[in-house]
């Protein structure tokens, strides 16, 4: 909900997404081709920098927006930077500092948090519906995109479905006790799966009334500035790579 | 001249529920049709049959005096000219997009972009909602998310708007704006049906009454001779309009409310103020509350 709200209410929501997409994906190639651990940082800080500042995202919505994945990137550097292996003098089993380990482990943390904030910069500036036509432009197969529009469409239907029964199972004492809860919870998976098969036998029906006769066709938004953005998107997509290059050499 | 009809139409459904019985109801062109009934008395059914979303067990549905053909051009010729709103917003809208979603109808019809693109925003303009063409459906609110759902169904430009229960839900600002879009349609000359169990919207708005009860129409009659039918309407478990009895019990103490009762409050409002009412020896004042 944090990302949704925004894409919603950022600064450049309306450029046009497929510029931002671009530059999203010249901050991914600049930070593969960083050579060294400050150059991967500088790419992520410049990407940073532009959400938090160029698009007007908040700093403190950014940082928990990030948290879960830096908090997963952590761990996984942890095991990176620590080998378990088999004790040498006897049959017990050792931890060691992984060979030039921490070395490593930077680089890939690094690049890790690079390729992190280039993602966060296109999802935080841009909602879903703007992807989703970017990727019908990009010739992404019709079923998936039908797939991706109805989830992300029920996922509010439902999520709303859900919060209402959990409030009325509670305003009932429903988990009032761990066994209770139990229940309570299995009525309401089998109350949302009923759910599910009227709507969308609901939406099958208002589909045949505006006269659907299989695949879902919707048409796609223009942007007033789309040449300008994607021109100006290149330029700044190139100008991280060359960064990254320079700080490596 | 008769647009829509339904001739001795029946339908039962799998549970061997009775949709529709023998219903025969008739819809003139250009006109304000409500059809009212309690719960569970055929409403949707009968919205479904008229939209070919249900096929009639026996009977027949006519649009322009000719029988609906049940094959796949039959069915489009009649979704196109016949469009239909349904009662719950989310169970009708399935793209995120506000735009997308209104696009789904035309764009169903093999228009070409450019007419596509004119008419979702001809259609999102005459329900007053060209400024959200590019929010996501989820972030709207109730009321808008129905005004979508008519654009959306607008945009392929139908003759007859089918509404399933639209006020339903809606507060009283969105009522009243909902009320103005349709004002509007019927102006252009959109026929309009549309399903309720509020008697006295109904008296206010229709040219015309269709009572259902037990999945038949029992009585089509006009909204200004709703007042000679109030035996039906009971049969049916529906009261006369309260400001038919209003206007009955003030006529009935002297006051000259005229001969017929006004379909809305207002007019009943102006017809009382253009005399002083002390003149019938009744002591009564209509705006003490600013004498005092």
């Amino acid at each position: 909900m944090l990302i949704e709200q925004s894409a919603y209410a950022n600064r450049w929501r309306t450029a046009c997404p497929g510029a931002k997409a671009l530059f999203a994906l010249g901050g991914f190639i600049a930070v593969f081709s960083a050579g060294t651990t400050v150059a991967a940082l500088a790419v992520a800080g410049v990407l940073l920098v532009l959400t938090v500042v160029g698009a007007g995202v908040p700093l403190s919505r950014y940082v928990r927006v990030a948290l879960p994945a830096v908090f997963f990137l952590s761990i996984s550097c942890l095991s990176l930077a620590v080998s378990v292996t088999p004790d040498s003098r006897g049959g017990g089993i050792g931890i060691a500092w992984a060979a030039n380990g921490l070395e490593v482990v930077a680089h890939v943390a690094a690049r890790s948090l690079g390729a992190l904030a280039a993602l966060l910069f296109l999802v935080l500036t841009t909602p879903l519906i703007d992807l989703m036509a970017v990727l019908r432009r990009l010739k992404v197969p019709e079923v998936l995109l039908e797939l991706m529009v109805l989830c992300y469409r029920m996922l509010f239907v439902f999520s709303e479905a859900l919060h209402d029964t959990l409030t009325a199972q509670s305003a009932r004492m429903g988990y009032s006790s761990p066994r209770r809860a139990l229940r309570s919870l299995g009525d309401l998976a089998a109350n949302l799966a009923v759910q599910v098969w009227q709507r969308a036998q609901a939406l099958h029906r208002a589909a045949l009334a505006r006269n659907n006769d299989g695949p879902l066709r919707f048409l796609a938004p223009v942007y007033a500035h789309a040449r300008r953005d994607t021109a100006l998107a290149l330029a700044s997509g190139v100008a991280v790579v060359i960064l990254a290059r320079v700080l490596s050499a | 001249m008769i647009q829509l009809e339904l001739d001795q139409v029946s339908f039962r459904y799998e549970d061997g529920s009775i949709g529709l019985d023998a219903c025969s109801l008739a819809i003139e062109r250009g006109s304000r049709n409500v059809l009212i009934g309690v719960n569970g008395s055929g409403k949707t059914t009968l919205f479904q049959h008229a939209n070919g979303l249900l096929r009639p067990q026996s009977g027949q549905v006519r649009y322009d005096g000719v029988a609906v053909e049940y094959n796949r051009s039959g069915l489009r010729e009649l979704r196109t000219r016949v469009g239909m709103v349904f009662q719950n917003p989310d169970r009708q809208l399935f793209s995120a997009s506000v735009q997308e979603d209104v696009s789904f109808g035309p764009l169903n019809l093999g228009l070409d972009e450019p007419t596509v693109r004119q008419r979702v925003r001809e259609s999102l303009a005459a329900v007053g909602m060209a400024d959200v063409a590019d929010k996501a459906v989820h972030n709207l609110s109730f009321g808008q998310k129905k005004r979508v759902c008519i654009a959306g169904v607008l945009a392929m430009r139908p003759e007859l708007l089918v509404l399933d229960e639209p006020m339903a839900g809606l507060d009283y600002v969105a009522k009243d704006e909902l009320m103005a879009v349709l004002g509007d349609l019927h102006a252009k000359g959109i026929t309009l049906l549309l399903a309720t169990h509020d008697i006295d919207f109904a008296y206010r708005w229709a040219d015309r009454i269709h009572l259902m009860s037990d999945g038949r129409c029992s009585a089509s009659v006009e909204a200004d001779r709703l007042d000679e039918h109030a035996g039906e309407l009971e049969r049916i478990g529906l009261p006369l309009p309260g400001i038919i009895e209003l206007h009955r019990r003030l006529a009935r103490l002297g006051l000259p409310v005229g001969p017929r009762a006004p379909r809305a409050h207002g007019e009943l409002l102006e017809r009382l103020e253009g005399t002083p009412a002390n003149d019938k020896g009744i002591n009564m004042t209509f705006n003490s509350s600013r004498d005092d």
